[in-house]
């Protein structure tokens, strides 16, 4: 998915090219520079996820895919609306369980190896390679109505805790934000920011 | 040359410190407002971003906040970081305390409830036996309450109830949405009174804009920001406060400033953290003691007005909110037999609208997405918000050994709740588990469980009035009973702090030992 975007990213910049140039040909002072020199720019950015690879921080190899297919069954693409996937919001939880207290990263930890552990049972494989039925047996905790109070169950516990993770990285992705922003703009996802004290 | 001579030197920027400067200024007094944190330009220091544009998404640098649920990726630099403001407690009994070091203090994102107390607060002891009584009344209180509420602007609706007096208000003539109006009507035939929110209306409703500014167009206001408060400096001849020795912030350079009088509003922790390292004010023992605040059980109850689902809600049916002020143990002042197995009451903050959060649907996937899309703006949800008895044994001292990052000894904390408040908190989510059934609301979840002490940042009661120097650190008007010109003006002045959230109150104190000390400073009395 990230190879893709990158792709049409980079096919949107050429597009632009030849008219630009063409343009500029005709004045030497506006081929030196399109911009406005008595305007302080706002230039448009983006942050890495969409363009770049993130490293993995934290989980292993196959922690990973067990996260990246958690992540895909608790918000999958739905229509035109985004996944987690789109969102990458394995890579995302990766990176910010690498900087996260001990206790929510043994959580992790002994979650996904769980989730593999349970897959392994039932069919001999990972839980990233395991059926659709399969896994959505091992993430049948996933079904037991709220409490207040953290279930004592390990991988429930866990699991309620990837849910919200998963739900928040991904909502909170420019990927998210972009399409679903266009049918909602209470999802535009800004809100006032203070700059840190100096 | 000697540093002048200063009429007040005012610790603290927020709702007391600013409150003081404001009234203190206006009849001519000469202020030196000192700040711990720096001042601030809102064009420069605030900017809209987007939620994926920040470093974690939103979720903030694990680990950075450990006690402070308010905070989250945007505000992050408002909060005191705990590293360089570290502060201990037993494991055991954690305790979280939440602070705010810019010019305006916790004002600046405060909740905005403006409620007054009653004799019910004021004169508790008389009501019901427990504790002490503060050593004010209401009647004596109501004046500056007055004068308080159009300051903030505080909008709300005239109710006649004995535990919540009427104020000066911004009058609220807003309607209730039919979901509010049937939770209203449930209340009502269990005979649980409800009414509008108070609130401090406007853009900005902190001292930063409503007070300071006016203080300082008089010309008799000096704001120092970055200036964090070491010590009460004594004159050991008069055995009188003489000043106020601080360290800058930034350079961390060692400053005194001289003044006739010091007041201190830094907040009630922070407040009783000087006055301890300053060794004062403590010939009774119970500096430091009678911490208290009030307990929240927030979202108490959530539940989805079932008309509303598939997005079926007729117009009118969602939104609004409202409130339930205490209603139990009251009768009649001073003779009430308890109508409950524990004391006191609890107040309710509800609302109408929204989409309950995906944690109380049972599902994932394509399911989840269903039920949310669903039960969009279907959502009914209660905060309960408790009082707490003031114990002695729930207390701060200094930590021998923990210092911050600019060497002043740290606070530790020792505070849990009592028996009173977990029966409190489980009467509380019976009776609106009730409410919603009673208002058709179909129950998505409940609970009882508050949340730690401190949390709902109303700490309160470790520099208490009374009239006994024996067993109280200040007087009625906020002065400490051994150095007359020491005075302190924030929330840890109170002896009952009630289910009202308190900073009207605070600001009514400040405004009410200002008047007092301007005429005491006039006498030559100061």
């Amino acid at each position: 998915m990230a190879q893709m975007m990158k792709r049409r990213r980079i096919l949107q910049v050429a597009a632009g090219l030849p008219a630009a140039i063409a343009l500029r040909a005709q004045n030497p002072y506006a081929a030196a520079t399109s911009g406005k020199p008595d305007e302080l720019p706002k230039l448009e950015a983006i942050p890495p996820d969409g363009v770049a690879d993130a490293q993995r921080k934290f989980c292993t190899g196959i922690q990973l895919a067990a996260l990246k297919r958690l992540c895909d069954m608790v918000l999958p693409r739905i229509g035109e609306t985004p996944g987690a996937a789109e969102a990458q919001a394995a890579e995302f939880l990766d990176f910010i369980l690498s900087e996260s207290p001990t206790d929510r990263q043994t959580l992790y930890r002994t979650g996904l190896d769980a989730l593999n552990t349970q897959a392994r049972a039932k069919q001999g494989k990972s839980f990233a390679e395991v059926d659709a039925a399969t896994a959505a047996e091992i993430l049948a905790p996933l079904g037991k109505p709220w409490t207040y109070k953290d279930p004592a169950e390990p991988l429930t516990k866990f699991l309620r805790t990837a849910k919200a993770d998963i739900l928040t990285a991904t909502v909170n992705s420019r990927e998210w934000i972009q399409v679903v922003s266009q049918r909602n703009r209470n999802a535009a996802g800004t809100s006032i920011f203070w700059t840190e004290i100096a | 040359m000697p540093s002048p001579l200063h009429d007040v030197v005012i610790i603290g920027s927020g709702a007391s410190g600013a409150m003081t400067a404001y009234q203190l200024t206006k009849k001519g007094i000469n202020c030196l407002l000192l700040e711990a944190g720096p001042n601030f330009d809102y064009t420069k220091d605030r900017q809209i971003r987007a939620v994926y544009d920040l470093p974690y998404r939103g979720f903030g640098k694990p680990g950075r906040f450990p006690h402070v649920t308010q905070a989250n990726e945007f505000t992050a630099a408002l909060w005191a970081d705990e590293k360089q403001n570290p502060y201990t407690f037993d494991p055991k009994d954690p305790y979280y305390w939440v602070r705010i070091r810019r010019m305006g203090g916790k004002t600046l994102v405060w909740g905005r409830a403006s409620w007054r107390l009653s004799d019910y607060e004021f004169k508790a002891k008389d009501h019901d036996g427990y504790g002490d009584n503060w050593p004010v009344s209401y009647a004596e209180m109501a004046p500056y309450y007055d004068q308080c509420e159009p300051l903030l602007r505080v909008s709300g609706r005239i109710e006649k109830l004995p535990q919540l007096p009427d104020g000066v208000f911004l009058e609220d003539k807003s309607g209730d949405s039919t979901s509010i109006a049937r939770f209203i009507s449930a209340a009502k035939q269990k005979g649980i009174p409800t009414t509008k929110q108070r609130r401090a209306q406007g853009t900005l409703a902190s001292s930063a804009n409503l007070l300071l500014p006016d203080a300082l167009a008089t010309g008799k206001l000096t704001i120092l920001p970055n200036a964090i408060a070491r010590e009460v400096t004594v004159d050991k001849a008069t055995g009188k406060a003489n000043g106020i020795s601080f360290v800058d912030r930034r350079s961390r350079r060692e400053f005194h400033v001289r003044a006739r009088v010091v007041v201190l509003g830094a907040s009630c922790l922070e407040t009783t953290r000087l006055l301890l390292n300053s060794k004062l004010a403590n010939s009774s023992g119970v500096l430091g003691h009678y911490l208290f605040d009030q307990f929240y059980v927030k979202n108490t109850v959530q539940a989805i007005v079932p008309e509303a689902k598939n997005g079926r809600a007729p117009g009118g049916l969602m939104g609004g909110t409202g409130y339930i002020p205490r209603f139990t143990n009251l009768g009649l002042l001073g003779k009430a037999k308890p109508d409950k197995d524990y004391l006191r009451g609890y107040a309710v903050d509800f609302s109408s609208g929204g989409t309950p959060d995906p944690k109380y649907f049972p599902h994932y996937g394509e399911d989840l997405q269903k039920a949310l899309a669903a039960h969009t703006n279907t959502g009914f949800n209660a905060t309960t918000m408790g009082s707490v008895l003031p114990r002695f044994e729930n207390h701060v001292s200094i930590d021998p050994v923990v210092k911050d990052a600019w060497g002043i000894p740290a606070l530790r904390i020792s505070a849990r709740y009592s028996e009173n408040e977990f029966k409190m908190a489980t009467d509380a989510m019976n009776t609106l588990a009730e409410l919603c059934h009673a208002a058709g609301f179909e129950m998505l979840g409940q609970h009882d469980q508050m949340v730690p002490p401190g949390e709902s940042i109303h700490e309160l009661g470790t520099c208490r009035m009374g009239d006994n120097p024996k067993t109280s650190v200040l007087n009625k008007w906020n002065q400490t009973h051994d150095v007359k010109n020491v005075f302190v003006v924030d929330g840890s002045s109170f002896v009952v702090g009630g289910s009202q959230n308190p900073t009207l109150t605070i600001t009514a104190l400040a405004m009410r030992a200002a008047d007092y000390m301007a005429e005491e400073m006039r006498e030559g009395s100061l």
